[in-house]
């Protein structure tokens, strides 16, 4: 605003102002007629009260969601909400600010410090880590709206072999790995560049976009939520959370019969059946095979790190410094001989072609070491999710898997005990109504 | 209810694995494609014709039209902000800017500085004195640096040029659009070019700080009225006689807004001619008529219609300056490297 | 397989509730952290005009179908030219109002005739798309006081702005959300 009224006070002081200051900014004519050179009027942004409604809306949605799961256990109604969360947070909100990009924003601040992290963001990537810490992965089941439009489309879902599952899942670790890596470098916000639904929320023309949310919605109708569970960087810090999560979902209310009907209501594999203790004459291979798994783990790390350094000029080569450096090159080569406005600004900008070289440079090291790291991080994950594959747990119960369930309570209504309670209350609300 | 549950109940055979196979795969080419894909479109995509002023097309030149060459290198002023170029009789090369006047040997070394209390925003070099304006006054100096005469203020006037007869002074104020007239003590005479129906003088149009004169051997002086494209000739009562020059984008004519820039002529009354924007020099006659081009965008390192800059300073669209020996010789102050180069005439 | 299963599950309760009990404090402690690092203020995008060369990408790249980027006038810089070279074609046959003179492709410049020899030059919003033609031309050859700005009333502030992602000149920055705009203005 300050700007605005300097601008509409140049009319008076411009003219003084230019003749002490030579030549440097030149006055508008002065006007025989009484004519007043307008100001320039600019709309404001929105509110920032509105950013604090969203971040409210974000805490009862997740308190909402939270009640839902663990005290209301209706599909229906967790349901309704992830429908909320579309409608307000897709498509009212456009999609931004979204917790699964915050993570982006997140590490920006952490890496750049001309950046620093809106209290939004913060809690945008906060709270439902912060609630999956209580309550399990209640974001993803109706609060998220990336979730929530894959979620409508379930329609025929097949089952993915676990082996099928957990390799998939090695996409996420990359991509998260990659994801961290690009925004601590300075490359951009990949997750939020290639979220496959925000052209649908933005109802935005953007056809390579517009294909990859399409491929996702119809992959998603045989495949529930493949976004969700092999590609979703925030998804996988939220497994981490619900593993430890103080209140898991419970398939039934109360107390398992072991009737097997839930056994296969889940459309994302995420109920395992009760196990039998192992024979123990398999138990030394078993332990013998944990063992070599664990000598493994650094083996993979090695590899992955070593994948990951070489691959480091392939992952620089989106950032702006190195793109830039890298046309300059080909120009000064005469290989390229188109004149590309990025090469127009960088002549007119009057820096010398030796000025770009050492900031391709810098650029090119961080990602050297950024990918090494990036790399033994996925090896890490790799190995990890090896020995735990082959770690035996005890179950006496039909369990949701902790990380892998979204809380979405489809597989509540398949639990007799849980429908014996419906009736049971039915029957006491009715008996109310006579009485009363 | 239980049948009901049957039914809702997910498909879960093994002939899925196939499908769930091929619908993976479909997902991983279509995500490979839409990589290829988002390269292509969004980050290749171009912008429409429509959209794009084709400016670097008019930047150039008929080769045919050029008759000068450049002669050596560039000189490098060294200045970060040259407003001025002039030389005098015997060859010297004299630059103004950055708070001072530099003097450079014929052969473009540099031989001398003279510090200037301000920002120097003309300068002309006249019977063995050199005369710069101040923003808003005249100063004269010896060539050897010494301060010999400080004239009076003008309140808030831009002095963007100077043209020194056999008894006057003048000098061109672009910010009250007039040509002041001075005697050679520095007293002034009157104003040149006010608008004035009767006498047929439209007025000068002076739209950003470039505002050049000179004095013709046939007596009368020379305005260039940047506004109106034109260059017009006035005695120096302030008659006006006549005037040439045309708006156009095309090599007879001025191009942009506000051209041409800056003014100098020949030993043979040849006019030559700088304009900003799409720079060029070029050389006509006293009917306009155009007799051949000195350096065109290209001759001139010209590269772009816009300039990234670092702020308000930089950003300014840079202009040019001209001055002409006695042999002929063009000299050609270009403001964004801030360098001087010559040029001759093609024999 | 010796194990009491009541007294294998309270072990790992215990471990669990111990795990639970460092994790969610080392969690409290990096999200304390991060919420005194942050601000309530927010970030927006914009364009500095001094270093974008109006390439035309912004009209084509954003994700809005009319770009959130329009031309500005800063009428204080303005010659108030008659024949103003971000108004007028490269080679207008008259100096008029005729659409066939004009440069921008839909007509969202208006001149209107102050006094003899200015007009005044004011941008239609409702039809600029942002190509930036007008800003080609008038910095080109005048005082550059048209400029393209992102209008934060209708930019949706995506996280990562697509047209900034191919901006030539690295000309679009986050600002504070207090200061939307970056304009050109007399007094600098």
């Amino acid at each position: 605003m300050k700007r605005l009224a300097l601008a509409g006070l140049g009319l008076g002081l411009g003219i003084w102002a230019a003749a002490a200051q030579a030549a440097q900014r030149f006055p508008p004519p002065q006007f025989e007629t009484d004519y007043q050179i307008p100001t320039v009027h600019l709309s404001p942004p929105r509110e920032a009260l509105w950013e604090a409604l969203d971040a409210a809306v974000l805490a009862a949605a997740l308190s909402a969601a939270s009640w839902l799961v663990f005290k209301k256990r209706s599909r229906r109604w967790i349901a309704a909400l992830s429908v909320f969360s579309l409608l307000y947070f897709g498509f009212w909100r456009r999609g931004c600010i979204c917790s699964v990009g915050a993570l982006g924003n997140v590490v920006l601040s952490l890496f750049d410090p001309s950046y620093v992290l809106p209290l939004t963001a913060a809690v945008f990537f906060l709270l439902p880590l912060l609630f999956g810490l209580f309550f399990g992965r209640v974001f993803c089941g109706a609060v998220c709206p990336l979730g929530a439009i894959q979620d409508l489309v379930v329609f025929r879902p097949l089952s993915v072999p676990f082996w099928l599952e957990t390799a998939l899942r090695m996409i996420a670790w990359i991509y998260l790995a990659a994801a961290v890596l690009m925004a601590a470098a300075g490359s951009g916000l990949l997750i939020c560049r290639y979220d496959p639904f925000v052209s649908f929320f933005r109802l935005s023309l953007n056809t390579p976009l517009w294909i990859l949310g399409l491929l996702c919605l119809g992959v998603g109708v045989f495949i529930a939520r493949p976004y969700c569970r092999f590609v979703c960087p925030y998804g996988l810090l939220l497994r981490q959370m619900s593993r430890l999560s103080f209140w898991s979902v419970r398939i039934t209310p109360d107390e398992c019969i072991q009737c097997r009907l839930c056994e296969e209501a889940c459309p994302l594999g995420a109920i395992e059946p009760p196990t039998a203790p192992w024979p123990a004459k398999l138990l030394p291979a078993e332990r013998r095979r944990l063992g070599l798994l664990i000598l493994l783990l650094p083996l993979l790390m090695a590899l992955g790190g070593w994948i990951g350094y070489r691959l480091h000029p392939v992952l620089a080569a989106g950032h702006p410094a190195v793109a830039l450096a890298e046309q300059v090159r080909l120009w000064q080569s005469g290989k390229m001989t188109e004149r590309t406005d990025e090469i127009r600004a960088w002549e007119t900008s009057g820096k010398p072609a030796e000025s770009l070289w050492p900031q391709e440079a810098a650029v090119l090291q961080k990602f050297s070491l950024g990918g090494l790291l990036a790399g033994i991080f996925v090896g890490f994950a790799a190995g990890v999710k090896l020995i735990q594959v082959s770690i035996h747990r005890v179950r006496k119960e039909y369990q949701a898997n902790r990380a892998g369930c979204l809380a979405c309570g489809r597989c509540f209504a398949f639990c007799p005990r849980q429908q014996m309670r419906e009736k049971a209350r039915a029957v006491s609300a009715e008996k109310k109504q006579v009485e009363g | 209810m239980r049948q009901l549950l049957k039914k809702m109940r997910f498909a879960k055979t093994n002939s899925g694995l196939l499908a769930l196979l091929l619908a993976l795969g479909a997902f991983g080419a279509g995500f490979i494609a839409y990589l290829i894909l988002d390269r292509a479109f969004f980050v290749k995509k171009k912008v429409p014709a429509a959209y794009e002023y084709p400016i670097e097309q008019l930047a150039v030149i008929d080769p045919g039209l050029i008759v000068c060459r450049q002669v050596g290198s560039p000189i490098e002023t060294g200045l970060q902000r040259a407003s001025a170029v002039d030389v005098d009789a015997q060859g010297i090369l004299y630059a103004a800017g950055d708070e001072k006047i530099l003097v450079f040997s014929s052969s473009g070394r540099k031989e001398k500085e003279i510090i200037l209390p301000a920002m120097p925003t003309a300068l002309k070099t006249a019977e063995g004195l050199l005369y710069t304006a101040l923003t808003e006054r005249i100063e004269l100096y010896s060539p050897q640096g010494e301060q010999l005469a400080v004239w009076a203020n003008i309140p808030a006037a831009l002095l963007t040029s100077i043209a020194v007869g056999r008894e006057d002074v003048f000098a061109a104020d672009a910010l009250h659009k007039v040509v002041r007239r001075f005697d050679k003590q520095g007293n002034p005479l009157g104003l040149i070019g006010q608008k004035d129906a009767e006498r047929g003088i439209e007025g000068f149009v002076v739209p950003s700080p470039y505002f050049d004169i000179l004095i013709a051997p046939d007596g009368l002086l020379r305005v260039v009225n940047p506004g109106r494209q034109r260059v017009e000739a006035y005695t120096f009562d302030g008659h006006l006689e006549w005037h040439w020059g045309s708006p156009s984008m095309g090599i007879e004519g001025f191009c942009g807004c506000c051209n041409p820039v800056a003014l100098a002529m020949l030993p043979d009354g040849t006019f030559v001619t700088a304009e900003k924007g799409l720079v060029r020099v070029k050389l006509y006659d006293d009917e306009g008529n155009l007799l051949g081009v000195v350096a065109g965008p290209r001759q001139l390192g010209w590269q772009a219609p816009i300039r990234v800059c670092e702020g308000p300073q930089d950003c300014q669209v840079r202009g040019l300056d001209v001055a002409a020996d006695p042999q002929g010789r063009i000299y050609v102050l270009e403001q964004v490297r801030n360098t001087i180069l010559v040029f001759e005439k093609i024999q | 397989m010796e194990h009491q299963p009541s007294e294998f599950f309270s072990r790992r309760q215990f471990l669990k509730d111990g795990v639970w009990t460092v994790s969610a404090a080392l969690g409290g402690a990096a999200s304390a952290l991060l919420a005194a690092r942050s601000r309530r203020q927010g970030w927006l995008w914009q364009i500095d005009p001094y270093k974008c060369i109006a390439c035309g990408r912004c009209a084509t790249h954003c994700v809005l179908t009319e770009s959130a980027v329009k031309c500005v006038h800063a009428f204080a810089l303005c010659g108030y030219c008659d024949l103003c070279t971000g108004y007028f074609g490269p080679e207008p046959k008259a100096l008029d109002t005729g659409a066939e003179h004009q440069l921008c492709p839909t007509g969202a410049i208006r001149r209107r005739f102050i006094e003899e020899p200015y007009f005044e030059f004011t941008i239609d919003e409702s039809r600029c798309i942002g190509c930036g033609k007008c800003v080609v031309g008038c910095s080109a050859f005048g005082n550059g006081s048209l400029f393209l700005q992102v209008r934060q009333d209708r930019c949706l502030n995506c996280n990562e702005c697509s047209i900034a992602r191919v901006c030539p000149s690295r000309a679009f920055v986050r600002v504070p959300a207090d200061q939307p705009y970056l304009l050109k203005d007399a007094a600098s």
